[in-house]
């Protein structure tokens, strides 16, 4: 465990060097809300739709930043780093788990600033609110990091595939999700993609958790299910071919 | 029971076969120099030891452990310093020594001193507070070097240790290599430099095309070519047809250079073979300008036994 947490540290301080990033981070979601978030409360005629935009735009976030460990997967096996983290006196679950330590981490620190001054800002702040909030984000986040990794086989044979698989399939999965909208108002034909996106779960459990109305959410306890069900199904996936993979990293 | 131990090992590539059967043994405490050009099977075999890559078929075991059974217990009394020093560009040298100190169980009031005194012994301390991405080729490969040096591992490998290092360096690499067998550790080196199998190796395995060629010390191995000696005779004219019939009643094997003016014989024993040939020089008339006797090198050794040469397949 000590080594798990060791490892993971060493990552997390790259992460942390990286400040002007989160900060950048925070003031484009600052932006965004401010302009895109006022102006489509103006245009959408849902209740409380600003608070509805806000939860949606921090799903976003624990979408990119849990697409991020994916990335740093790919970039440790393309860059020769994985094959030394192989070679440490650290199972492959462990090594697993220092990865999702790292990633939770990195999700953790770019949203919660937003979500608890956004909370603030709109009278709902509630330290048990931002906590299981949190926690539904971070099962999110889980199955999210586990599609990616899972996808990043695909950049063994070329990163510019998966580059743009990943960049297509995530326009997909946010666009079709109730991440913007709710549920009951997307158009019948879409509904079923809507359905298919982990993050339509992700975002109605959260505004769940955060007290919005449950007539224009999913049934919370479906959603749950399904963020367990994709994050465990994922990270399963993703163990067994992060094994398949790591034979496929020959020279060191 | 040996400290390194491969039984019928086999790798393959989709259609390549990296290693095929290979048996292979390291003494504790000795160092196993593996010796074979680019695409032999060295980097897929130390790969295979330090349960990186899973082999195909067959067993290596390391201390007595299953590489692939108890891939973590191994990982623990092993160190490597791969052949390319990459990633972790972002850290600097000292933290990543730190970090790979820390992840095999070196005390913290031990971490640092031990840290420095490696640093300062490689030439790397002035460097300790660049980033990674801003070391040469030569350091970068100094710091994979020191990394091993500071877990002093119970096996340590050394894939190519000294590829990109200066002369002094190399040195200064191959010394304390040796250092570490001499505190107990069981080491293998790859290599394609025969220089630095000379100077390092107890033993030599000959790898080609993923198998054993051979293994024995270096001077077993150069005893075991026929006409263990070479001679290198210079001439100030070309030598005759004559000359060259009567050498070639001396027994031996004998090479003219293209303008003629050197000859290289290989023959069983130069004090026997040397005042023959001067002899047989003067009777031809031949004026003799330079004589040298030296024993077949391991690239003679490495073309004896595969009939390639190794400078020829790099």
């Amino acid at each position: 465990m000590n080594r798990v947490v060791t490892l993971a540290v060493f990552n997390i301080r790259v992460l942390l060097g990286e400040r002007m990033w989160f900060v950048l981070s925070w003031a484009l979601f600052g932006l965004q809300l401010a302009i895109y978030g006022s102006l489509m409360s103006k245009l959408v005629v849902v209740e409380d739709y600003f608070f509805f935009y806000s939860i949606g735009l921090i799903v976003i976030i624990v979408f990119e930043s849990s697409a991020d460990l994916g990335r740093h997967f790919v970039e440790h096996a393309r860059e020769g780093e994985l094959p030394y983290f192989l070679s440490l006196p650290i199972s492959r679950r462990g090594l697993f788990a220092a990865n999702a330590l790292y990633g939770a981490t990195n999700t953790v620190i770019r949203v919660l600033p937003p979500l608890a001054i956004t909370l603030a800002i709109l009278g709902r702040f509630s330290i048990q609110g931002i906590v299981f909030t949190m926690i539904a984000l971070f099962l999110l986040g889980l199955g999210i990091s586990g599609l990616m990794i899972s996808m990043s086989f695909i950049a063994f044979k070329s990163v510019d595939i998966y580059i743009a698989l990943v960049a297509g399939l995530s326009a997909l999965l946010i666009r079709f999700s109730t991440a913007f909208y709710p549920i009951g108002r997307i158009p019948p034909i879409y509904q079923p993609a809507s359905y298919a996106t982990p993050l339509t779960y992700g975002a109605d459990l959260s505004r769940w958790v955060l007290g919005y109305d449950p007539q224009l959410l999913l049934n919370p306890t479906v959603a749950l299910v399904i963020v367990i069900a994709v994050a465990v199904g994922t990270i399963s996936l993703s163990m067994t071919i992060m094994g398949r993979i790591i034979e496929g990293v020959k020279a060191a | 029971m040996h400290a390194v131990e491969t039984l019928n090992l086999s790798k393959r590539y989709k259609k390549t076969e990296a290693l095929s059967g290979l048996n292979f043994s390291v003494r504790e405490g000795e160092i196993m120099v593996i010796l074979g050009p680019n695409g032999s099977g060295k980097t897929t075999l130390l790969m295979i030891l330090c349960t990186i890559l899973k082999p195909t078929s067959g067993t290596a075991h390391i201390a007595g452990l299953d590489v692939v059974e108890d891939g973590t217990r191994v990982r623990e009394i092993l160190g490597i310093a791969f052949q390319e020093a990459r990633g972790f560009w972002r850290h600097k040298p000292s933290s990543i020594l730190r970090f790979h100190a820390s992840m095999f169980g070196i005390k913290p009031d031990k971490k640092q001193d031990l840290v420095e005194q490696t640093m300062k012994d490689l030439e790397l301390w002035e460097s300790r507070d660049k980033m990674f991405m801003h070391l040469s080729g030569g350091q970068a490969k100094r710091l994979e070097t020191a990394k091993v040096l500071i877990q002093r591992p119970k096996v340590a490998i050394f894939d190519e240790p000294t590829s990109q290092v200066d002369l002094r360096g190399k040195r200064k690499i191959w010394d304390k290599i040796k250092a570490l067998r001499n505190e107990g550790s069981t080491v293998i080196v790859a290599t394609n430099e025969v220089r630095e199998a000379e100077y390092l190796a107890d033993r030599v395995t000959i790898l080609h095309k993923g198998t054993k060629v051979v293994c024995d010390s270096i001077s077993v191995l150069k005893d075991a070519i026929a006409g263990g000696d070479v001679v290198e005779v210079g001439f100030e004219d070309p030598v005759s047809g004559g000359l060259v019939e009567s050498l070639k009643e001396l027994g031996g094997s004998l090479q003219l250079s293209p303008d003629g003016n050197q000859l290289r014989a290989r023959v069983s024993r130069a004090e026997d073979w040397v005042p023959k040939m001067t002899s047989a020089s003067y009777e031809q008339g031949a004026k003799i300008s330079s004589i040298r006797v030296t024993e077949p090198s391991l690239d003679d050794v490495f073309l004896h036994f595969t009939g390639t040469a190794l400078e020829e397949k790099q």
